[in-house]
């Protein structure tokens, strides 16, 4: 979904801002938003408040609001999926392995 | 000065507490808040129980548990185990995904608001009534998830049919996404947006949460 919409906007984005959570990916507000994430899935609030108080100096509150509100979704999407045991259709022509090897997450025990 | 949150946002978390608080197609109102409880209790725990512990000794509040804070640890062998299994320590598969239901419903209001640096709000009071029995008219096997769902079986995205065998949680979890993320039909744009985060910066966020999860998916 990132390759495709920051494709579509003109700037392909990098994946290792996703897989390593490092730089800013070649998106605006990239590093801070990384940070915003790395923070909600820490559990630690004291470096979670710095996240969101640095995201709110560079973007603003409602950008901040809805960062909020997409991660809230992630924490419910990656629930659903592995509640329910969720998988990809065959990919016999290996169109998913790139990706895959490139994020690390084969190894994944929600994988098997 | 309070911080401003989009009203179709707020909505959709109080329907999602409406919904946790009343009665569902197979527990009833108290045991979903307390199922609920325990999701809170352990996405929020500073020090958490490990994934192989039970702490409850009660299937539903033990995959509740394992669900909120240990997602990724969840297998298809955990699965067959506490389905296969007689209660207190087994539940029925239909069982297991309005647990799944009532997690994926309470989960992204606590997220959302520890995010923002919100107060998490109180938990509903529960509604009086059975348990509604409300299931698909038909359930199938599935070959793309672990849990029945509504017939006929993998015709749309394992994800989409997840909680489909029992609608009400189905229903919740779409307008719960709808708000939060975007619904089916803004996705198919990539390049729809709300007018704050642009698709690749939502994308982002929602790439590195779930890979520090450790979701396959």
């Amino acid at each position: 979904m990132l390759s495709w919409s920051s494709t579509t906007e003109g700037h392909p984005a990098d994946l290792g801002a996703i897989a390593r959570g490092e730089g800013d990916g070649g998106v605006a507000h990239g590093r801070e938003l990384v940070a915003f994430a790395e923070a909600i899935g820490g559990f630690d609030d004291e470096v979670l408040a710095a996240a969101r108080a640095r995201l709110v100096a560079v973007a603003g509150e409602a950008f901040m609001v809805d960062a909020a509100a997409v991660a809230a979704n992630f924490e419910m999407m990656t629930r659903v999926a592995d509640g329910t045991g969720a998988r990809f259709p065959d990919d016999p022509e290996g169109f998913r392995a790139p990706l895959d090897a490139e994020l690390g997450i084969g190894h994944f025990t929600s994988a098997r | 000065m309070a911080l401003a949150v989009r009203t179709d946002l707020v909505a959709a978390h109080q329907a999602s507490w409406q919904h946790v608080g009343a009665p569902g197609a197979r527990f009833t109102a108290e045991q979903r808040v307390r199922i609920a409880e325990v999701a809170r209790q352990a996405y929020l725990a500073a020090e958490p129980s490990p994934p192989w512990v039970r702490p409850f000794g009660d299937a539903p509040l033990d995959v509740a548990y394992r669900l909120a804070r240990h997602a990724g640890t969840v297998t298809a062998e955990f699965y067959e185990h506490v389905v296969n299994a007689e209660p207190p320590a087994g539940m029925h598969p239909l069982d297991w995904v309005e647990v799944v239901g009532v997690v994926i419903a309470t989960l992204p209001v606590v997220a959302f608001h520890r995010a923002a640096g919100l107060p998490v709000p109180a938990l509903p009071p529960p509604q009086p009534g059975a348990p509604t029995g409300l299931e698909a008219a038909e359930l199938a096997p599935a070959g793309l998830n672990w849990v029945p769902v509504a017939a006929p079986a993998d015709r749309v995205a394992s994800v989409v049919q997840a909680l489909s065998a029992l609608p009400a949680e189905h229903d919740n979890l779409w307008q719960l996404a709808a708000a939060q993320y975007m619904s089916d039909e803004q996705m198919a744009d990539p390049l729809w947006n709300r007018g704050t985060l642009s698709r690749a910066q939502m994308e982002l966020v929602a790439g590195r949460l779930s890979l520090i999860r450790e979701c396959f998916f």
